[in-house]
C-alpha cells in the first residue's frame, strides 16, 4: 500500500527535526534520516544510490521507486501518470520523506522497458511485421500438371501451358516475355510437366487492359513459397523489406546508406550530377548497387534464392524514383518543376538491374509532384490518415521533410529541404540507427556528465537521429547550449572544449567508445540540426495556416522518419521539432515509405488506394509562399523565437533554472 | 451635408520599455543628467493612438583616435577637435548632442593595437569632458571587443554606459561585464525581426534586465537598403506594440557610420555633375537617412556631421509638436 500523497513544494518546518526510518527493498538496507530528506539522499546514505542521469531534476524518470508503505510528499508529478502514482510509483529525486517508509528499488532494466515508451512520451517503432487487412497480392503461384505432348496432341508448349492455365485455374490471356519463352520448352521438360507458374495477375480494376504475365516456371509444386520485396529509396537511407506474400509477413529487413551520397548529399546535387556525362547512368548504377547489396544480405541470411522474389514495390521521392528508372530528373529542378511521370509503369527487374527474378515486376508507386513523391503517397497509405475523420498532421522527417495535413475528405502537402542530419549524415559523429548508435541521452544538470543508451547496449559508435534529439534537448535544458545553440565555453567540465569546428561537447570519451576517438557534438553539427528542425517546424506551421487552422486544432500527429527505434516526443518538443501539444496526440510510425510499399505489395486494394491518395493531394509550393522564410528564421532557435508557442518547455526551463 | 468622421484608431496592447542611459552622482555615476528613451505606446508620432513620453534623441559619434578614413567634409567640419576625444566630446555637447557615442577603433594613429589602459583612459577623459551619458562601442571584432569593453565596464563602473555591440555570436562577455558593473548593452542583429528578437531573448536569459538593453536593427543608408531597415524596424515596432515582450527594446540607429561610408558622401570628383556640391550632398544623405529612421521608430540616431544635428533637432521638435 502506498502512503498518503501530499503534493506540496518543499518541506514543512514544524516537522523538520523529527527522524524517520527508511527501509530499502529488495536489499533490506535500513537508514534513519531527518524528516524532509529527499528519498534519493536517503538512498545514498543507505549505500544504495539511485541512478540520477538528469542530476536529480525529476526530468528523466530513471530514479523511479515504489513506495510500498509509509508517508512521503512529492514535489511534482510531471514524469508520472495518475495510474503510476496510485500504484505507489515515485521519483526518488522528487520525493520528500514525511515519516517511516518502505521503498522498493526496481531493477534498472525494468524501468527502461516499462516506462520509457509510455510515460516519457517516447514511442517504440510500430513496424507492422504483418499486414492486418485482406491479403491480395498481384503475384500468384499456380501448380499445373500438364499432359505431355504426343503425336496425338502436338500443341505448342506455350499454347499448352496457356490451355492448362485456363482449364485448371481459369486464368486467361497470359503473356510472357521473349526471355521467358526462350527457356520455356526446357523448363517444362526438365520439370517433367509438373510446374508452378509464377504469375503477376496485374490489377484489372486499376487497369481494365491488364492481363496476367508469366514471370517464371518453377519445377514441381512450389506454391508454398512466394516472395516479394518492398523497397524505400531514400535520399540518404535505403531500406528493403523481404516479404512472404503468402502470409503477408515481413520476414526480414535491411538498410544501408544510398551509395549515391558519394556524388551529392541532397536531391538537388544529384540532379546536377545527372546532367554530367554518364552522370545519370552512374547514379542509377549506384542505387542499384546499394539495393542489390541489401537484397544479397536478405536472401543469404534467409536462404531464399533471389529467383523466388517475383515482385518489388518501390517507394521514394520523385527524384529517387526517376534516378532508379534512369529517367532524366533535370526538369524537376527547373521552373516550373515537372517530373517525367506521376504514375510510373511497371517494368521488369531485368530492365533496371535489380538482383531478383529477372522477370519480376518492379512497381514504382505514384508521385504527386516534383517534391512530393511516392515516399509520401506510401506514407499516407501506411499512416491510415486517408481514412480518418480526425484532422491529422503527417510529418516525414527525411532529407526532404514532407508534410501532409488532412483527413478522409482532403489532403494538402508540402515539402521542405531539411537536410540529412537526423539520418546521421551531415553530423560529425552521426550514424544510422544500427547497433552501437546512441539513441538516448540524459545529462546531469549539476556535473554535465551524460548517461547514454545505445542500440544493443554496445559501446557507442556514433549518434543516431533519436540520440541527437535527446542530446540536443538535454544540452539545452541543462544550459550547455544557449537558445541559439551556441555552446557555453565557461562551464566547469572537461567535456566542453573548443575543437576544429568551434565549441564542442564530448558525449563519449575515446576509451569508452567503439571507434577509438571521442564522440562529440560540435556547434556546426548543432547548426545543421537546428536548420533541419527549423525547416520542418516552419513547413508544417505554414501548411497548417494555409488552410486557415491553428496547430492546436490538429487532433493527431503521425511522425515518420529514420530517427531510430523510437522518438522521444518530449525531447522533440523541447528542441522545437514538434509542436507543444499533449504527448498522446503523437504517434511514431517509423519508416512509412517502406511500410506503404509493403502494404501495396501484399494488397491490390491498398495499391489502388495509393493512386487515389496521389490524386487527392493538393500540393503547396513553399517557395511560392512568402511566409516560409520568416517562419524558418523564427524556428532557428531553441525551442522557437515565439516562446509562447512552447509553454511546457518554458515551464521546464523555469523549474530547472537554466 | 456636414457630419463627423471618426478616424479609426489602433488599440495597441504593448509598450516600448523605457531605458535610461547615464547615472548622476546620486545614482552612482558622474553624469550631469541622464537620458531616457522608449516608453512609446504608439507608432512614431501617431499621438492620437498612444503616448510618446520621451522624444527621440541624438548621439554624436566620437572616436578614440584621428579618423583619417573619414570623408573630407567631416574632417573639415570638426577640424582639430578630431585629434582629441575629450575636446571632440566637449564640442559635440556644445553642438546640442544628447549623448556621446565613443567608438574605440582598436588601433591608434600609429597603427598599434589599443591597449586596455589606453581605452579606459580615453573613456575616463570623455566622461570628464562631458556631462552627457556615453555609449561605448568596441572595434567590432569579437576578441578585441571583449578585451576592451570588459576593461571599460570595470573602469567606468556605475556610469550606466551603453556597451556594444552584442551579436548572437559574441554577447556573453559583454553582457556579463555590463551586468557586473551596472551598464547597459546594445544588441545588434542583421536586419531581421527574428534575429533581433532571438538576441534579446539570449541576453535576457543571462538575467540582464530588459530595461538595460538597446536594440540595433542594423542601419542601411539611403540608397543602400534604407527601405529594408525601415520595414524591419516597423515590423519590430508593431510586434512590440501588439505585446511581443522580446521586441520591446528602444532602437538605436548608427546613421552617421552608414551614411558617410557611401560613395555619395565621399566622392568629390568623377561623379555626374547633377550630383552637385559634395558637402551639401553628403550632409543631406545623413539627414534623409536619419529622418526616415525616426519615422520608423528610431529612439536614438547616432550622427557624425555638426550640421545634421541642428536639422535633426529641429525635425524632432516639429514631429513631437502635437
Amino acid at each position: 500500500m502506498c502512503g498518503l500523497w501530499v503534493y506540496e513544494m518543499g518541506t514543512s518546518d514544524e516537522r523538520r527535526n523529527r527522524k524517520a526510518i527508511v527501509v530499502f527493498k529488495p536489499g533490506g538496507q535500513v537508514i534513519e534520516v531527518e524528516i524532509g530528506t529527499l528519498l534519493s539522499e536517503a538512498a545514498v546514505l543507505a549505500g544504495v544510490p539511485l541512478n540520477l542521469p538528469c542530476g536529480g531534476q525529476g526530468r528523466c524518470g530513471r530514479c523511479r521507486v515504489k513506495i510500498e508503505h509509509g508517508s512521503v510528499s512529492h514535489r511534482g508529478g510531471v514524469r508520472l501518470s495518475t495510474v503510476d502514482r496510485e500504484q505507489g510509483w515515485a521519483l526518488g529525486c522528487q520525493t520528500v520523506i514525511k515519516g517511516d517508509v518502505v521503498v522498493l528499488i526496481p531493477e534498472q532494466e525494468k524501468i527502461e522497458v516499462e516506462f520509457k515508451p509510455r510515460v516519457v512520451g517516447a514511442e517504440r517503432i510500430a513496424i507492422a511485421a504483418e499486414f492486418s487487412g485482406e491479403l491480395d497480392p498481384s503475384i500468384r503461384h499456380v501448380y499445373l500438371r500438364i499432359p505431355p505432348p504426343s503425336l496425338a496432341d502436338q500443341t505448342s508448349d506455350w499454347d499448352r501451358l496457356r490451355r492448362e492455365l485456363v482449364l485448371q485455374h481459369g486464368i486467361q490471356n497470359v503473356s510472357a516475355s521473349l526471355s521467358t519463352l526462350r527457356t520455356l520448352s526446357r523448363d517444362l521438360r526438365e520439370a517433367e510437366w509438373n510446374v508452378t507458374a509464377v504469375l503477376d495477375m496485374g490489377d484489372p480494376i486499376l487497369d481494365p487492359c491488364a492481363h496476367p504475365r508469366l514471370i517464371d516456371l518453377l519445377p514441381g509444386d512450389q506454391t508454398d513459397r512466394c516472395y516479394g520485396v518492398a523497397i524505400d529509396i531514400g535520399t540518404t537511407s535505403n531500406v528493403v523489406y523481404l516479404v512472404d506474400l503468402r502470409s503477408g509477413r515481413v520476414i526480414d529487413r535491411a538498410s544501408a546508406y544510398n551509395a549515391q551520397i558519394q556524388v551529392g548529399e541532397d536531391v538537388i546535387s544529384r540532379i546536377i550530377f545527372a546532367q554530367k556525362q554518364d552522370g545519370l547512368q552512374r547514379l542509377q548504377r549506384l542505387v542499384i548497387k546499394t539495393l542489390n547489396g541489401l537484397l544479397e544480405e536478405l536472401t543469404t541470411r534467409n536462404q531464399i534464392p533471389p529467383r523466388q522474389i517475383s515482385k518489388a514495390v518501390v517507394a521514394g521521392n520523385t527524384t529517387m524514383i526517376q534516378l532508379f528508372l534512369e529517367l532524366d530528373p533535370r526538369y524537376i529542378r527547373e521552373m516550373p518543376f515537372i517530373p517525367t511521370l506521376s504514375q510510373p509503369l511497371p517494368v521488369t527487374a531485368e530492365e533496371v538491374g535489380l538482383a531478383i527474378n529477372p522477370q519480376a515486376t518492379v512497381d514504382c508507386l505514384p508521385v504527386v509532384g516534383a517534391y512530393v513523391g511516392a515516399d509520401i503517397t506510401a506514407g499516407v497509405l501506411a499512416s491510415g490518415m486517408y481514412d480518418t475523420d480526425a484532422l491529422t498532421l503527417f510529418i516525414d522527417v527525411g532529407t526532404n521533410g514532407e508534410i501532409v495535413l488532412g483527413n478522409r475528405d482532403w489532403l494538402i502537402t508540402c515539402a521542405c529541404s531539411a537536410g540529412p542530419a537526423f539520418e546521421g549524415s551531415g553530423v560529425r559523429h552521426g550514424m544510422r540507427a544500427t547497433a552501437g548508435a546512441i539513441e538516448e541521452v540524459w545529462i546531469d544538470a549539476r556535473t554535465y556528465e551524460p548517461t547514454c543508451q545505445t542500440i544493443g547496449n554496445l559501446p557507442a559508435r556514433g549518434i543516431c537521429g533519436s540520440g541527437m534529439i535527446g542530446l540536443l534537448a538535454e544540452m539545452f535544458i541543462t544550459g550547455i547550449i544557449d537558445k541559439a545553440g551556441k555552446i557555453r565555453r565557461d562551464l566547469p567540465t572537461p567535456r566542453v572544449r573548443v575543437g576544429d569546428h568551434g565549441g564542442e561537447y564530448v558525449v563519449v570519451w575515446a576509451n569508452q567508445s567503439a571507434v577509438g576517438t571521442d564522440i562529440v557534438i560540435n556547434e556546426v553539427d548543432i547548426e545543421n540540426l537546428l536548420r533541419t528542425k527549423g525547416a520542418i517546424y516552419a513547413g508544417f506551421s505554414v501548411l497548417v495556416r494555409s488552410v486557415g487552422v491553428e496547430l492546436a486544432d490538429v487532433e493527431q500527429v503521425f511522425i515518420a522518419g529514420a530517427f531510430g527505434q523510437y522518438i522521444n516526443i518530449e525531447k522533440a518538443i523541447q528542441i522545437g521539432l514538434l509542436p507543444d501539444m499533449p504527448w498522446d496526440r503523437f504517434h511514431y510510425l517509423g519508416n512509412t515509405s517502406a511500410l506503404g510499399a509493403f502494404y501495396a505489395l501484399v494488397s491490390r486494394p491498398m495499391r489502388r488506394q495509393v493512386v487515389e491518395i496521389a490524386r487527392k493531394m493538393t500540393y503547396l509550393e513553399l517557395s511560392a509562399d512568402n511566409s516560409f522564410y520568416d517562419q524558418f528564421m523564427s524556428a532557428l532557435f531553441l525551442p522557437h523565437t515565439d516562446l509562447t508557442a512552447f509553454p511546457s518547455v518554458i515551464r521546464l526551463l523555469e523549474r530547472t533554472g537554466s | 451635408m456636414p457630419g463627423t468622421v471618426e478616424i479609426p484608431k489602433e488599440k495597441w496592447t504593448g509598450a516600448i520599455r523605457q531605458v535610461t542611459l547615464g547615472a548622476t552622482a546620486d545614482q552612482g555615476g558622474s553624469r550631469a543628467r541622464t537620458v531616457t528613451v522608449g516608453g512609446e505606446t504608439t507608432l512614431p508620432f501617431l499621438f492620437f493612438e498612444g503616448a510618446i513620453p520621451n522624444p527621440p534623441v541624438i548621439a554624436l559619434e566620437v572616436q578614440d583616435s584621428y579618423p583619417a578614413d573619414w570623408s573630407p567634409v567631416l574632417l573639415q567640419a570638426w577640424g582639430d577637435a578630431l585629434r582629441d576625444p575629450a575636446t571632440w566630446a566637449r564640442k559635440a555637447e556644445e553642438l546640442g548632442a544628447d549623448l556621446i557615442m565613443l567608438r574605440l577603433r582598436g588601433v591608434n594613429s600609429n597603427g598599434q593595437l589599443t591597449t586596455t589602459a589606453q581605452a579606459t583612459a580615453t573613456v575616463r577623459a570623455v566622461l570628464q569632458a562631458t556631462g552627457l551619458p556615453v555609449i561605448v562601442r568596441g572595434p567590432g571584432q569579437a576578441e578585441r571587443d571583449n578585451e576592451l569593453l570588459v576593461a571599460v565596464a570595470e573602469a567606468a563602473a556605475g556610469e550606466r554606459l551603453a556597451l556594444g555591440l552584442c551579436e548572437d555570436k559574441n554577447y556573453r562577455t559583454i553582457v556579463a561585464a555590463a551586468l557586473a558593473h551596472g551598464h547597459l548593452v546594445i544588441a545588434s542583429s542583421p536586419i531581421d525581426v527574428n534575429l533581433a528578437k532571438q538576441l534579446n531573448i539570449l541576453i535576457s536569459d543571462m538575467r540582464m534586465p530588459l530595461d538595460r538593453v538597446l536594440m540595433d536593427p542594423t542601419t542601411g543608408a539611403l540608397g543602400y537598403g534604407l527601405e529594408y531597415t525601415y520595414s524591419v524596424m516597423e515590423r519590430l515596432r508593431i510586434a512590440a506594440l501588439t505585446g511581443d515582450s522580446m521586441t520591446q527594446q528602444p532602437m538605436i540607429c548608427f546613421v552617421g557610420e552608414e551614411s558617410w561610408r557611401q560613395k555619395e558622401s565621399r566622392a568629390a570628383s568623377g561623379v555626374p555633375a547633377q550630383w552637385g556640391d559634395l558637402e551639401k550632398r553628403s550632409v543631406t544623405w545623413e539627414i534623409v537617412t536619419a529622418t526616415t529612421l525616426l519615422e520608423s521608430g528610431a529612439d536614438i540616431v547616432v550622427l557624425r556631421h555638426p550640421k545634421t544635428v541642428g536639422v535633426i533637432r529641429n525635425t524632432i521638435r516639429k514631429l513631437m509638436a502635437q
